[in-house]
């Protein structure tokens, strides 16, 4: 048992800005959105083919992100909700956690590292969907 | 919480808590010299006021204590390591139905040993999302990178969970090399797709 490290430092130890990393990451997601409106997901191939789907026909909890995260960007939240409700519901946690992260940034201290207890909580969310959505009768309202 | 009694009794702390608790059930002034030199120095009450926590505790098992205590036997200013040396507080103030609720595990303070021990859960909750929920490289490489995190962490004594660790690192390799596979598969059936029509789920019924 190690208590000194359990009180490890709560501040910032990289020199550079406070808002460097969450900028980098902003920037990568508002990217990768540009591309995938630019592509237009909902055209078939515009961005390639999933293996799964054409392998295997199972509907991953992902299926239809792509096409969600189109209608988000163009304001369709009910389009993109039929696309994949899990990805529209997870975008504006995905957006608090971002902007905690800038806050605790411009503090000086160092991200809060996810509790395990919300992994136990995304892989029973993800399995639920994930199997949930290729069930016939739900196809329809969980499928892509 | 706010004690008057805490600066009297933070300088007590290397008494070790336990010997407080073991106080409680028998006899205190045969326990740590501690325990009734606080009382005494309070409000003189009777030793026997240590059963009063008895059915207060009944809800908390005071075994319970042992093991909440011994990590923050290092933490003494975080108000909440104060619930455990609350024992001794006990007799002098009017705190058991007040400032302390009948719910001491939750300690919110509590900070553990093993800060870094969410790295390797992660790392495995990843790599299943892979390996079983058909998410394959997309988490598989985040499964392979918090898992070596997670391993670095153990070795450094940060972590105590080095199996779960491995098993993340595995699934997202083999979460990796099942996309590659598919991948292959896929530019196969694309090159070839005469050949590779019988394998196909969708679509064609007429093949093979």
């Amino acid at each position: 048992m190690t208590p000194a490290t359990a009180l490890a430092p709560d501040r910032l130890t990289r020199p550079g800005a406070w808002w460097r990393a969450p900028a980098v990451t902003a920037g990568l997601a508002a990217l990768g959105t540009a591309v995938v409106v630019w592509r237009d997901p909902h055209v078939s191939g515009s961005l390639g083919a999933c293996p799964l789907l054409l392998l295997t026909g199972f509907v991953c909890p992902a299926c239809g992100a792509l096409r969600a995260t189109d209608d988000l960007a163009h304001g369709r939240v009910a389009e993109a909700w039929s696309h994949n409700p899990l990805w529209v519901a997870l975008v504006p946690v995905l957006l608090v956690l971002w902007a905690r992260w800038l806050v605790r940034r411009r503090r000086g201290q160092s991200a809060r590292p996810l509790s395990s207890r919300w992994a136990v909580v995304a892989l029973v969310v993800l399995v639920v969907f994930g199997a949930l959505r290729n069930l016939p009768g739900l196809a329809p309202v969980l499928g892509p | 919480m706010s004690d008057p009694n805490v600066p009297s009794e933070t300088s007590q702390q290397p008494e070790p808590p336990a010997a407080a608790a073991a106080a409680a059930d028998a006899a205190p002034g045969a326990g740590a010299a501690a325990v009734p030199a606080a009382t005494e120095q309070q409000v003189g009450h009777p030793p026997t006021q240590y059963a009063e926590p008895g059915p207060a505790e009944a809800q908390y098992a005071p075994t319970q204590y042992p093991q909440a205590q011994q990590p923050q036997t290092p933490y003494p200013q975080t108000p909440y390591s104060q619930t455990p040396y609350s024992q001794t507080s006990y007799p002098q103030t009017g705190y058991a139905q007040t400032e302390y609720p009948p719910a001491p595990y939750q300690q919110p303070g509590y900070v553990s040993p093993y800060p870094k021990n969410d790295l390797a859960v992660w790392s495995l909750v990843l790599g299943l999302a892979g390996f079983v929920l058909g998410c394959l490289f997309v988490t598989g490489i985040p499964a392979v990178i918090l898992g070596r995190n997670a391993q670095r962490a153990v070795a450094e004594g940060q972590a105590n969970n080095p199996g779960l660790a491995t098993t993340g690192v595995v699934l997202g390799w083999v979460s990796i090399a099942l996309s590659v596979g598919l991948l292959v598969l896929l530019g196969l059936t694309m090159l070839f797709g005469v050949i590779a029509l019988p394998f196909l789920v969708v679509g064609s019924s007429s093949a093979g």
